[in-house]
C-alpha cells in the first residue's frame, strides 16, 4: 500500500506548481526534485517551501535546509515526518 | 574603443549608513563594529527576528512620508554644486525598491498616502521636488547593481559630451515588504551573515543605505576605470554554476589594472554558492589580491551598495587601511579573503564589484586620477 504522506506530497507538488503534464504517480520517490526530471528550479522551490510550511506546520530555516529537504520526495517525506505537526500528517 | 570612464572623474562621493557618513562608517568597520541587530522581519506585525541594520531612530515599518527621507535629505546636504537636473547636469536616481514597501503598507492599512511613495516614478518625483532638482532626472533600477549602472550611464554622458557633470544618487531603505521577501527566500534568516566563510548554511543581513557620486570631466581625485556590467541571462535567482558571470564582469577592471597592485572589494552577502563563485573569480582574475566584504556589518544595502561601498573604499584609500571582511566566524572560502584589516599603502587601486539577482554583475577599478 502506498505511503499516504508520499502520495500527499506528490499531489501537493503537482497542485502547487501546476504541473499540467505530470501525474502524481509519475514522480519517482528518489529522483532529485530540483534539477531533476521535473525541471523544477529555485522559484518552484520557494513556492513549495511556502506551501509545505503552511500545510504541515514546519519551519525551514535556510535555503540550504530547503535544498536538503527537497532532495527527493522520499527525503521530503522523511523531513516532514521529523519536523511536521503530527496532527497534520496524513494517515 | 577608448575606456569611456578614463576622462571622467569622481569629483565628490559620500554615503550614509546606520553608522553615519562615510568617515564614521569607515571608522566603525575598522573597529570591527556590527550595525546589524535582530529585528522582527515584518515590523510591528512580528515574525522571525532577522539581522537588519536600520538608520538609528527609524523603525522598519513604513511611514508616509517615509522616515528615511530625512536621511536622504541629510546626505544631499553634502552634495556639492547646484542646479542638478538642469541641462548639462543630469541626475541618475538608482536603487532597487524606491519605497515599494509603501504599497504593502497601503494594503495593510488602507491609508492612500502610502501610495505616493510606493512606485518608482512617484517616489522619484517627490524626491526631486524635495531636493530642488530640475527635470533632467532618470531612474535606474537593476537590482543590486543599480548604482553601478547609474555610474556607467553618467560616465558615458560625460564622455560623449552631453553633460559636464552628473549626479548619481542611490538609496535603499528597508521595509517589511523587502525584508519579508528575502525571508521568504530563506536567505534572510535568524543567523547573522558571514560573507566568504564556509558554513553549513548561508545567511544574509539587510541594511539601510544611500550614497552619491558627482562625476565630472577632468575634475576630481578618482577615476572609475574599466567599468563593466554583465548579465548571465541564465536564471532569475541562480548564477551559472561555472561562475562565468562573475569572471566576465571583471574583464574591464582586469585590463585597467595591468601593472597595478590591487585589493578587491567584493559583494559578499553571506550566501554560500555566490560567495564561493565570487571568491574563485576574484582569485583567478587578481591572484594574491586581498578580498574584503563589509556586508557582514552593514548588511546588504541592495541597489545602493555599489555607491555606499565606493564611498567606504575611498575612505579606506585615504585612511591607508582597509577594513577586513566583516561578519560572524567560519573558515574563509579562499586564501585571499582578508578577515583582518590591513595597511593598503602598497596598493595602487581597488576593484569594486557587485552582483545581483538575475545573474547581473558589475565591477570597476577605483584609482587615483
Amino acid at each position: 500500500m502506498a505511503d499516504p504522506l508520499i502520495a500527499r506530497l506528490k499531489q501537493l507538488i503537482v497542485d502547487t506548481l501546476r504541473l499540467e503534464d505530470v501525474a502524481p504517480a509519475d514522480i519517482p520517490d528518489a529522483e532529485p526534485l530540483i534539477g531533476g526530471g521535473l525541471s523544477l528550479d529555485s522559484i518552484d522551490a520557494l513556492e513549495l517551501v511556502v506551501r509545505l510550511e503552511k500545510e504541515f506546520g514546519i519551519k525551514i530555516a535556510s535555503s540550504e535546509e530547503a535544498r536538503r529537504a527537497l532532495a527527493s520526495v522520499a527525503a521530503l517525506a522523511a523531513y516532514v515526518r521529523e519536523r511536521g505537526d503530527p496532527a497534520r500528517l496524513p494517515t | 574603443m577608448a575606456d569611456p570612464a578614463a576622462s571622467v572623474q569622481v569629483a565628490a562621493c559620500g554615503c550614509i549608513t546606520p553608522f553615519g557618513d562615510a568617515a564614521a562608517t569607515y571608522a566603525a568597520l575598522l573597529r570591527g563594529e556590527c550595525a546589524l541587530r535582530p529585528v522582527a522581519v515584518l515590523g510591528r506585525d512580528g515574525g522571525d527576528e532577522v539581522p537588519l541594520a536600520l538608520i538609528p531612530g527609524r523603525s522598519l515599518d513604513e511611514t508616509a512620508p517615509p522616515e528615511w527621507l530625512a536621511a536622504v535629505r541629510r546626505l544631499s546636504e553634502s552634495i556639492p554644486g547646484g542646479d542638478w537636473g538642469s541641462p548639462g547636469r543630469p541626475v541618475f536616481v538608482t536603487g532597487s525598491n524606491f519605497g515599494v514597501g509603501g504599497l504593502y503598507a497601503l494594503r495593510r492599512t488602507g491609508d492612500s498616502s502610502f501610495a505616493a511613495w510606493g512606485a518608482f516614478p512617484t517616489c522619484t518625483e517627490r524626491l526631486r521636488a524635495e531636493l530642488g532638482w530640475g527635470p533632467d532626472v532618470s531612474i535606474v533600477s537593476h537590482a543590486c547593481v543599480s548604482a553601478h549602472l547609474g555610474l556607467l550611464l553618467a560616465s558615458r554622458l560625460i564622455w560623449a559630451g552631453v553633460a559636464d557633470q552628473a549626479l548619481v544618487l542611490s538609496f535603499d531603505f528597508l521595509s517589511p515588504f523587502v525584508a519579508g521577501g528575502f525571508h521568504a527566500l530563506k536567505i534572510l534568516n535568524s543567523a547573522f551573515p558571514a560573507p566568504y566563510r564556509e558554513r553549513e548554511s548561508g545567511a544574509i543581513g539587510l541594511g539601510d543605505g544611500a550614497g552619491f557620486a558627482v562625476l565630472a570631466r577632468g575634475r576630481g581625485d578618482w577615476t572609475l576605470a574599466g567599468q563593466g556590467l554583465y548579465n548571465e541571462m541564465h536564471h532569475f535567482t541562480a548564477n551559472r554554476g561555472d561562475g562565468s558571470g562573475f569572471s566576465q564582469c571583471l574583464a574591464g577592471a582586469t585590463a585597467a589594472a595591468q601593472g597595478r597592485r590591487v585589493w578587491f572589494k567584493g559583494h559578499g552577502t553571506g550566501t554560500l554558492d555566490a560567495g564561493r563563485l565570487e571568491v574563485a573569480a576574484a582569485q583567478g582574475a587578481f591572484p594574491g589580491a586581498p578580498i574584503v566584504g563589509w556586508k557582514g556589518s552593514l548588511g546588504h544595502t541592495l541597489g545602493s551598495c555599489g555607491l555606499v561601498e565606493l564611498a567606504i573604499a575611498i575612505e579606506s584609500v585615504r585612511g591607508g587601511r582597509t577594513p577586513g571582511t566583516a561578519g560572524a566566524g567560519g573558515r574563509a572560502m579562499g586564501e585571499s579573503v582578508a578577515l583582518e584589516s590591513f595597511d593598503n599603502g602598497a596598493f595602487d587601486a581597488v576593484v569594486c564589484a557587485s552582483n545581483a539577482f538575475g545573474g547581473a554583475h558589475a565591477a570597476f577599478l577605483l584609482c587615483h586620477a
